[in-house]
Parts: C-alpha cells; structure tokens; sequence
C-alpha cells in the first residue's frame, strides 16, 4: 500500500473525496490555484480535475474526485470514483485520500467515508465549513472524533482559507506515517455474500476485488456487475448474494447505508452535541425565494439579468473582438500583398478563425461568471427546483434551464454550462437540446427575410410575430424530440433527481474568478483549436481553384455590359470608384461560383430543389455550415455586392426579391416565394450550422454525439424545410 | 393508515416506516439518509405541485413525487 509512496520518483497521488456541496473543489482551489487542468476521464464524459502543489518538498498531483453521496454506481460515469480509488480502468490508486465533510452534517457525509474504508487507502478527515457548524450551534469534539476514526482530523473554512496550514501539516504527517480508519464490521451474512459472488466470479474467471464484490451485491443496476460480464450467469449468482441478505431481514438495495449508518451511529456517540437552529436562515430566505408567486417572480428576474448578459451586455465586448480582429487584418494584409494566396490564408482564414474562437469568450465568461454566483451562494438548487417540473417530462430537469435559457443567446456558453447538470443522462439531452434554441446568429437571417418578404406584404405586426414565432421554432420541435430520444435511443439508466438545498453562502471573488478562468480557457484551447481548423478548411473550399481565367471572364462580361456608360475606363483605373467596386462584387461572385463550395453547390441543388432552393440558395446555405451567420456576407458576394452587406441593407433585400428562376421547369418565376422564405428560415432555425458548436459538444461528450447530432439536425432541417415548402407552395 | 411522502401535500411531522423498493433509486435515497425511523417533513413544494422538498435531520432535500412514492410513511404527533 504505502511503499509506493517511498520511491521519490513519481509524484504522490492524493484525491479529494467528498458529497457535493462540502466546498471540496473550493478547498481543491485552494491548494492548487492555478496550477490544475481539466481533462476527461478514459471512456467517460465526467471531467477530471488535476492539479499540482509541493508539500514537504515533496510533488503532489491533487485529483478533484467528482461529488457523490455514495459510491453506488448505476453508470459508467459513477463507477469513476470507485475506479480512481481503487485503481481501475487506467486510472492510478491513490496514496492518501482527502475527505472533505461538511461539518454541519457530518453523519450523512461520512457515509461515503466509511464505504471507502472499505478500500484500505490512508485518509485525512477534513471538517469543512467549520463556521457554519460553529454558527449553527453544533459543537463537535474533533478530537474525539480523531480518535475514533483513527486519522488526522482537521477543521477547515475553504473559503476563507482558514485551517489549510493544519491540513497540509496532517498530509505531510500522513505521508509519513499513514493512517486508515477502520472498516465497519460487516455482518455474517454479508461476508457469505460477498464470498458468493466472489466464488461465482472466480469461476467465470473474472476477477474483482471484495469492495467490487459488494459494490455489485448492494447497488441494483450496478455498474461494476455490467462491467463484469458474463451477463448469463452473474445474475443468477448477485440474485443468491441478495437471497442471502434477504433471509435475514434486510432489504439489499438499503442494507448497506442501514449498517453504516448504524456503524456510524455508534462512531459518532458522544461526539457531536448541540445541533439547533440550523435552517432559520435558510427557511425565512426560501420562503420568499421559492414562494409560489414571488419565487418565479424573482427566478425569471434573475434569469433576465442573466440572458440580457449574454445578449446585450456581451455585445460591446464581442464587437470590440470583431474590430479588434479586423484592424489585425489590415494590420497584416499589405504586407503580404504580393502573395494573394497567402494573404488570403492568413488574414480570411487564420485570422478570421482566431477571431471567430475569441469572439465567445465573453458570453463564456459572463455565463460562467452567473454560474459561479448562481451556484455558489446556493440559489441554482432553489432555480432548478422550481423549474423541474417544465422539464421532466422530456428527460431534462431543472438544472436544464441555465443552458437552454443560454442556447438562445448561443448554443457554445450554452453547452458548457450543462456541466451543472450531475445526471449524465440529463445532462447528454440537455446539450443535444440546447443547439435547437434560437440564437442570436439565426436573428440576421430572419431579420433579412422577414423584412424582405414579409413586411412588404404583410405589414409589421405580422412581421414582428412571425420573428417572435421563429424563434420557437427550435425549442417546439426539440422538447418532443427530447422525450422521443430519452425512451427510444438513450441507453444510459435514469437517475432519479435528487436536489440538496445547501444553505445560502457569500460566494467568494477567487472562487468565481477561477471558474471563469477555467473555461475561458479550456475553451479557447480544447474547442478553439477545432474551431480554427474548421474555419480554414472552409476558407479553403471557398477560396480555391481561383484561376484568373474566372476573373478575366467576369471582368470582360461586365466591361461588355457597362459599354455604354461614359467614362468608362477611367472609372476602372480608379479602384475607390462605384464602378470599380462593382466589378470588384462582380469577380469575388464569380469567385464564389467557380470556387469547390461553390461548385458542390450547383451539384447539390437537386438535394434542396424539394425545399424551393436554387444554388445560390445552396450555395449560401452549405458555406454557412462553419458559422450560420455566414450566410449574409456570402449572400452578399453571390448576388455581386460584396461581403460587406447586413441584414438590414436594402440593396440585398431588392435583388433578393427580384432574383428570378433562370432555367428549368420554373424559369422567370421568383426564386423568393413566401414557401421558400419560410422553408429557408425553418433550415436556419433547425440546422446545427456552427462548428463551434460541433467543437465544443464534441468536447463536451464525444465526436460520435457530436457527429450524431449534426447530422440528426441538418436531416431534421433539411426534412422540415422541404415539408415547409411542399405544403406551403400547395396551399 | 401509512401513506407513500409522494402524496403527502401538507407539512406535517413523518417517520418514514419502509422503503418499500428494491430499485437502484431507493438505495440513492437511503444513501441520503432516507431510513425506516428517520423524521422527515415536507417542508415545500414547488410552484408546479412537483418536486417536493424534504426536511430531514437539519438538511434539505429535494426530490421529485414519483421518487418520493418509494417511501413509505406514517404521521407522527
């Protein structure tokens, strides 16, 4: 067990381990600062947290195991802190274990304490929220307490920073000379049961510890039994196991926090005295906080301030990224005039891309900024409990209208945050949701189309509903598709929603800080180097073949088509001169048409023919693939007025209305047709044109979700748009 | 006369008399604390009827009714 630690050569392994909301990953930043990293357990999508400190001169690699009340493990995602503890599934047993209790409830926390005992792994007690024991008026003899469990009891205030001297002290004695506490004294009967499946086991030649043997007798759905295998004959062997437990008494599913607690019941005699006015904070503040009428009062004020974040306050900071970006490029575009390939590279493609990663930040950070604060002080529990029941019937649940509510200002923030979701399975339909959600890069494209087609018509009443409409459009259709997805496809088991409501807490300014810090840059480096790649990629598939045959073309037929103006030539020597510019729209058009995208479109316009698109329509729409917002500037370059046009230009919304049908069955006809304008929006509103967003879940979950995703939602936009124009060209 | 804390709508004194289930959630919900003799009480329910939240031993917590249903009841004085 211990001789490990002697060799000097590797860094001693210590894990947090701890219920959540015990401050464990307040103390995990404390310890470490800014010396940790966020990387993915193997297999699954819980994240691990490492991070490094020195102690004694010694290097310690610190791993933030993820809260958990138990080491029950219905999924793969729980087995993780049984596997980091006991080192499986590539991960490495750790030398000394850090239990964080929350000194105001110590009984239930030291559950989880008393099941890992089971391990044999040395550990250090640390009594966190010592103040709020003290102020609740719990007196707690932590000496008593030390000589009972057998280890280094220490108390602790995370936030403040009050007893980490004492903790790394009692690492550091630890180290030296570890102490275990002492297993619970199993019952006869639970001894055979164990000795029953470990028997059953050996004969299947699987092999499992005592811990695991137990793990899979006690936890009904087990995940340790799913990974063992041999699914013909483990269920018969668990079913005698629980027989056994079952002749004496006791249910199986609950014999195991019944004994402990009865263990602990007993370790805690005498220790603990003066429990009293525990909730009276916390009981006046919820009675307003989650009142029937002033709680939802409050929760969709809280939740404006913070979706207005995203979508207005993080406006000025995203444009001064935008010019920030832009001054770079003509920072650095003259001087590589002479190579137009390279410019284009560097300044459209590279650039542009580091730019287009840049520009989420400030959402991510204000998001993550309200996350800190919303769950630190206490009040993302109290959010999620009064929402819980809009969304569980689809399989998501409170704890999803953070994310969602986000997705409409952007899915990637959005994305993220479904981190606060602890159920994996809710959390996987969460972040497959939230792209369907209205966000601000679809309001362009509605903004053009509405005012082009729908205003004129049907005057602005009609109009502002129909932009209000769409941007439910998304959200109608994922919700349903949620609660298909959950009983058809998922296969993960649900978990049931279990929400503790920790008392209200100042959040601290480091903690807050250093979660922003953490995502801002996770993001930047995991999902950024993606999005950057993405962006090239496409800026390579717009910009090549570029022969100068195209452009001697274009310049020709416009010079052929502008003879009779005076002055002429003139006005081409000049390159500032409207006519100039215009042959300059002219040739990036032809550009674009010539270009592979360009090409692939014209090749792909029979795929979107059912839904009314001709290939400009197509072409816009697949080159709007990387970032949907594309669409506008590409638009612009395809109908020869340059890149430069927006949403609102009136130049870009007459020649959408007069552009005509050159060829086919419906040659002269207008390409814009009410059908098509709605079938067009309902693509936008239903594709997953962004990959950032790919980037991030694939980040977030894994690139075959990420995959999956994209093409579920493209084939669902593509299907919805053709059903949108067949039925509306129809009526 | 025992009742399921699922259809309780009132706040009253409980001791929870059984987890009348074998399920991966029961043993969740005893992990917690949820055990034949601990008093319990509903202490809010949320402005959709669902969840409700439970007050037990000084802490607070929060489960929906159909995980409620698992324990069983009675009311004390």
């Amino acid at each position: 067990m211990t001789a490990a630690i002697r060799t000097p050569a590797r860094a001693v392994r210590i894990a947090l381990l701890g219920n959540p909301n015990t401050g464990k990953s307040t103390l995990f930043n404390r310890l470490t600062g800014l010396r940790q990293h966020i990387a993915n357990y193997p297999g699954i999508t819980v994240e691990k947290k490492v991070g490094a400190m020195e102690l004694g001169g010694r290097k310690i690699e610190l791993v933030d195991l993820p809260g958990t009340y138990s080491l029950a493990a219905a999924s793969p995602d729980e087995r993780v802190v049984m596997d980091s503890l006991g080192g499986r599934a590539g991960n490495a047993s750790p030398d000394l274990i850090v239990c964080v209790v929350d000194a105001t409830n110590i009984k239930r926390n030291l559950l989880l304490v008393s099941e890992a005992a089971e391990l044999d792994i040395p550990m250090v007690v640390v009594l966190n929220q010592w103040d709020a024991a003290k102020r609740n008026g719990l007196r707690i003899d932590t000496t008593l307490l030390a000589d009972r469990l057998g280890v280094p009891v220490v108390t602790t205030v995370a936030k403040r920073g009050d007893g980490l001297d004492d903790l790394k002290k009692a690492i550091v004695h630890s180290l030296g000379e570890p102490r275990h506490i002492p297993r619970i004294l199993w019952p006869e009967f639970v001894d055979e049961a164990r000795d029953i499946v470990l028997n059953g086991l050996a004969q299947c030649g699987v092999e499992a510890t005592g811990p695991e043997a137990l793990r899979m007798i006690f936890d009904t759905d087990s995940a340790f039994a799913d990974r063992a295998g041999h699914k013909d004959r483990l269920p018969g062997i668990l079913k005698a196991a629980r027989e056994k437990i079952r002749e004496h008494g006791m249910n199986p599913a609950s014999v195991e926090p019944v004994l402990h607690y009865r263990h602990l019941e007993a370790l805690l005699d005498g220790v603990i005295s003066g429990d009293g006015m525990v909730a009276r904070t916390r009981d006046s503040v919820d009675a307003l906080l989650l009142n029937r009428f002033w709680g939802t009062l409050i929760f969709f004020g809280v939740m404006y301030v913070v979706f207005q974040s995203l979508y207005a306050w993080a406006g000025p900071m995203m444009d001064l990224i935008a010019a920030g970006t832009a001054w770079v490029q003509s920072l650095i575009s003259p001087l590589l005039e002479g190579t137009p390939m390279i410019q284009s590279l560097i300044s459209d493609g590279i650039i542009a891309g580091v730019g287009g990663v840049l520009v989420f930040l400030p959402q991510i950070l204000l998001l993550f900024f309200f996350i800190a604060l919303l769950e630190d002080t206490g009040y993302l529990a109290r959010a999620a409990f009064l929402m819980d029941k809009l969304f569980g019937w689809c399989g998501l649940n409170g704890k999803s209208f953070v994310p969602l509510l986000s997705g409409f200002a952007c899915a990637i923030p959005g994305v993220m945050a479904a981190r606060t979701l602890e159920d994996p399975k809710a959390r996987i339909t969460t972040i497959l949701m939230t792209p369907f959600m209205s966000c601000s890069a679809r309001l362009p494209v509605y903004v053009l189309l509405i005012g082009a087609f729908v205003e004129p018509t049907h005057g602005p009443i009609v109009a502002g509903w129909t932009l209000f409409l769409m941007h439910f459009v998304g959200a109608a259709v994922a919700m349903p598709l949620a609660w298909i997805f959950n009983r058809c496809v998922m296969k993960i088991k649900t978990q049931p929603f279990i929400l503790e409501m920790p008392d209200y807490r100042v959040p601290t300014l480091r903690n807050v800080v250093i979660r922003m810090w953490e995502r801002g840059r996770e993001f930047v480096i995991r999902a950024g180097t993606v999005i950057l790649a993405f962006s090239v990629i496409i800026w390579a598939l717009l910009y090549f073949p570029r022969s100068e045959e195209v452009a001697g073309q274009a310049r020709a037929s416009f010079i052929a088509a502008h003879q009779s103006e005076p002055g002429l030539a003139d006005a081409l020597e000049d390159p500032e001169s409207p006519l100039s510019k215009k042959l300059d729209h002219r040739i990036e058009g032809a550009y674009i048409e010539q270009s592979y995208l360009g090409r692939f479109g014209k090749f792909a316009q029979p795929v979107f023919d059912p839904a009314g698109f001709d290939w400009k329509i197509t072409v816009g729409v697949l080159s709007s693939f990387p970032a949907r917002e594309v669409i506008i500037a590409t638009m612009g370059i395809i109908y020869n007025l340059g890149a430069d046009v927006d949403e609102e230009s009136d130049d870009l919304r007459k020649i959408l209305a007069n552009e005509k049908w050159r060829d086919g069955p419906r040659a002269g006809q207008p390409v814009y047709t009410l059908p098509v304008v709605f079938a067009l929006m309902v693509f936008f509103a239903l594709c997953m044109q962004c990959g950032a967003t790919v980037a991030v879940i694939a980040r977030e979950l894994s690139w075959s979700w990420a995959v999956g995703s994209f093409v579920t939602m493209t084939a669902l936009a593509w299907g919805a748009a053709v059903v949108v124009y067949q039925i509306g060209s129809r009526l | 006369m025992n009742k399921t804390l699922g259809e309780i709508h009132h706040d009253r004194a409980l001791e929870i008399v059984a987890i009348s289930s074998n399920c991966a959630r029961a043993g969740r919900l005893a992990a917690l604390g949820f055990l034949p003799g601990s008093r319990v009480r509903v202490s809010r329910i949320a402005p959709l009827g669902d969840p409700i939240s439970i007050e037990m031993a000084g802490q607070e917590i929060s489960v929906r009714r159909a995980e409620a249903d698992l324990i069983e009841v009675k009311e004390v004085a």
